[in-house]
């Protein structure tokens, strides 16, 4: 008897965690390379809390993709990295268990949350006096804000867009053909442009200095 | 095959052993294994003076192209452990590159001369004889000419820049605009991300372009697993190939060569080692006696606006405290990534992101000799596992460091700083209210830091107990294995260690081609 009373907590304790990772996340939206949609539910919801509509940015966390960012970062991290990353995001999503936010329903994953205890989560983590927990805040805020002030509607209106460049070609440029690519990929010297640095040790002539606030192609 | 007919040059990629689709073995007299700085300048010196030099580098060429504005693209494809990589005991990011031309592809192009003192401690507390800064002037100046090493000009400082020193006038600290390797630069603050004005010099298209032409061979994308020896001799080394951005290994290669030369960094030359049988650690040296110099980086917002974009990335700077323990310099990077270090949440967080446009960000390193730490490989692994701790005092040190940089952006007219000091409010308003770094009782943990400047694991030490290496970078107790990277630093340099690394291969190349 105490076996099945055992073996009915576990089933009931596994069916709970289930439930609360897995089940009631939406089914429709952008399917990503690697972001499950769980994980995209999470970064949606901290981005909105993050980085709300302001006068000063064109754009808040909710309009920004930033799930779509964190994906084509996920896809160039060495695998190890992708999934520290990863458990990174569950971990956030779930700590509301060991850290619940104030008012009703605290314990509710994180992406489940109202605003108001999103935004109080995150104060707790900044604020906390373990360092390794405002440290983990800041790995979060790091793809995020890379992610929201490096979208490019963010750069321009902030009047910090890269600049537009071509670059000029250099002796180095005949040697290495882009990554993963065969030779056939190199440049030809005929098509060199005129303007084309010499190798060092000679000195190639000087260009002017960028114009500040004015996009700029070389000749 | 050849990229020089003439000379037998040529650099190989990942898509050429793809084609070849088989395991292989070459010979040389010299391999060298890591294309950074150090690794770069001996493969070209030697080369120069006739030797048959291969130069394996575990990363892939970037061309310009592949350069992404993107911080966090840019660190997952440029760096080791796609930039996350950390130490533990003190939680410290570390930044390590993974390429061909190693850090200097992704630096700020700073090369500073150590002052005389910190060549004086070196050779005093480490019995290095020939070690003086006399000693090394001449491979300074031989590095600096062949790569153009001069003053930011005026015209491409830009206002942040300039700011830091009007900021230093107004107190009387000195400062100077930063030396360094670039030809025509134009101010695109692009350093950190790969100079797509192909201004900066850095190694693969400075110094391996020009070896090349000379007859090296350039082969990249190779993982150097184990140095081959016998007794006190090696006799070369072997590996996988391994694609780039993944990892994933494949054929299998070996290089016979009459000297090896390890100058594959700081943290993955003691690895090799460890890998390799636990070689050339007679000392019980070999890993240990880590040291960083952990930078720290205040923010300041000033009423005008500065278009921070525009202007060299890190170009000016002050030595006046260095005997004090750090160095101060500006610096910049991809927007999005300064942003990062933007204290608060919500709305006070976006906030502080508007005011980018009007912010400089000024730096501090600090000479933390007191912190040190270990390098260990891991199980299958290549990568390190980094064991190091900030000591209570270097911390204080950090802490008066940015105390420092808090008089200077006030100075400057900055209407507020951006601290970053936990414990202490998100925003500082003048230079009274900045006293309140003064005495703070800071711990380790109230401060993010981060560094890429790495040292001393397989320090030189005129005495064999006590150092792997001696001045020549020749392994105590090897006949021809030298270490050439910032490893064989006895002490952190307190200044940013790129030209003192190249002007150390430069005398190490030249010390090794007299014995070839």
């Amino acid at each position: 008897m105490a076996d099945i009373i055992w073996a009915g907590i576990f089933i009931a304790l596994l069916g709970m965690a289930l439930g609360r990772g897995w089940a009631g996340y939406s089914r429709t939206g952008p399917s990503y390379a690697v972001l499950a949609r769980r994980e995209a539910a999470f970064l949606e919801a901290a981005a909105e809390v993050l980085f709300p509509p302001s006068e000063g940015l064109p754009l808040s966390g909710a309009e920004a993709d930033l799930p779509g960012y964190a994906d084509r970062y996920l896809v160039v991290l060495p695998v190890r990295q992708r999934n520290l990353l990863r458990a990174l995001f569950v971990l956030f999503e779930h700590a509301t268990l060991v850290w619940p936010a104030a008012g009703r329903g605290g314990f509710r994953r994180f992406s489940s949350l109202s605003e108001g205890q999103r935004l109080d989560v995150l104060r707790a983590w900044e604020s906390s006096g373990l360092y390794l927990r405002r440290m983990v805040l800041t790995a979060l805020k790091a793809v995020l804000i890379l992610g929201y002030v490096g979208h490019p509607r963010s750069l321009g209106a902030l009047g910090l867009a890269p600049w537009k460049l071509e670059s000029p070609r250099v002796e180095a440029d005949y040697l290495y053909p882009p990554i993963g690519e065969g030779r056939d990929r190199l440049p030809d010297r005929a098509s060199a442009p005129a303007s084309s640095p010499l190798s060092p040790p000679l000195s190639p002539p000087l260009s002017p200095p960028l114009i500040p606030g004015v996009d700029q192609e070389t000749s | 095959m050849s990229d020089n007919p003439d000379t037998g040059g040529e650099v190989r990629v990942f898509s050429d052993y793809v084609r070849e689709a088989r395991d292989f073995t070459e010979e040389a007299d010299v391999v060298v294994v890591g294309s950074g700085p150090s690794g770069s300048v001996v493969t070209y010196e030697l080369a120069k003076a006739g030797h048959r030099v291969i130069l394996v580098e575990e990363g892939p060429p970037f061309t310009p192209q592949e350069f992404s504005p993107d911080g966090n693209i840019s660190m997952a494809r440029t760096m080791r452990e796609g930039g996350l990589r950390s130490t533990t005991g003190t939680l410290m990011p570390v930044l390590q590159a993974i390429c061909l031309g190693g850090g200097s592809l992704i630096n700020s192009a700073m090369c500073v001369r150590p002052p005389g003192f910190i060549f004086d401690e070196w050779s005093t507390r480490f019995d290095l004889e020939r070690t003086t800064r006399a000693d090394l002037d001449p491979h300074f100046d031989a590095v600096s000419e062949f790569l153009g090493i001069a003053p930011t000009p005026e015209d491409v400082q830009g206002p942040r820049n300039l700011l830091f020193r009007e900021g230093c006038d107004a107190l009387g600290i000195a400062s100077e605009p930063v030396d360094r390797n670039v030809r025509g630069c134009r101010g695109s603050g692009e350093c950190y991300t790969g100079c797509r004005t192909r201004a900066k010099q850095s190694m693969d298209i400075s110094y391996i372009p020009q070896a090349i032409q000379l007859g090296a061979r350039v082969l990249t994308s190779l993982q150097v697993q184990r140095v081959l020896s016998e007794g006190r001799k090696v006799q070369g080394v072997e590996g996988q190939v391994v694609e780039p951005f993944s990892g994933r290994t494949s054929h299998r290669f070996k290089i016979r060569a009459r000297w090896v030369v390890l100058a594959a960094g700081c943290m993955a030359t003691p690895v090799l080692l460890q890998k390799s049988g636990d070689l050339a650690n007679g000392s019980g040296q070999v890993g240990r006696n880590l040291q960083f110099h952990p930078g720290s980086a205040v923010a300041g917002v000033f009423p005008q606006a500065l278009n921070p974009i525009f202007g060299g990335t890190q170009s000016y700077q002050s030595l006046a405290f260095l005997k004090e323990g750090f160095k101060l310099e500006t610096m910049w990077s991809a927007p999005a990534a300064l942003a990062v270090r933007m204290p608060g949440l919500g709305d006070a967080l976006v906030k502080h992101f508007g005011e980018l446009p009007r912010t400089a960000v000024w730096d501090a390193i600090a000479s933390t000799h007191r912190s040190t730490g270990s390098v260990k490989s891991r199980f299958r692994s290549m990568n390190p596992a980094i064991r190091w701790r900030l000591h209570p005092e270097d911390m204080k040190v950090m802490l008066r460091s940015i105390h420092v940089l808090a008089q200077i952006f006030f100075a400057a007219g900055a209407e507020k700083i951006l601290p970053g000091v936990h414990g202490l409010p998100d925003e500082l308003h003048s230079a009274e209210e900045a006293e309140v770094l003064r005495d703070y009782p800071i711990r380790p943990g109230d401060l993010v830091t981060a560094s890429s400047h790495v040292f001393c694991t397989t320090r030189m030490h005129g005495d064999a107990s006590r150092g792997v290496v001696d001045e020549d970078g020749l392994c105590h107790g090897f006949d021809n294995l030298y270490i050439a990277d910032t490893g064989i630093f006895p002490r952190c340099p307190s200044v940013n260690p790129m030209l003192t690394a190249m002007a150390l291969a430069h005398r190490q190349a030249e010390s090794l081609g007299q014995r070839i």
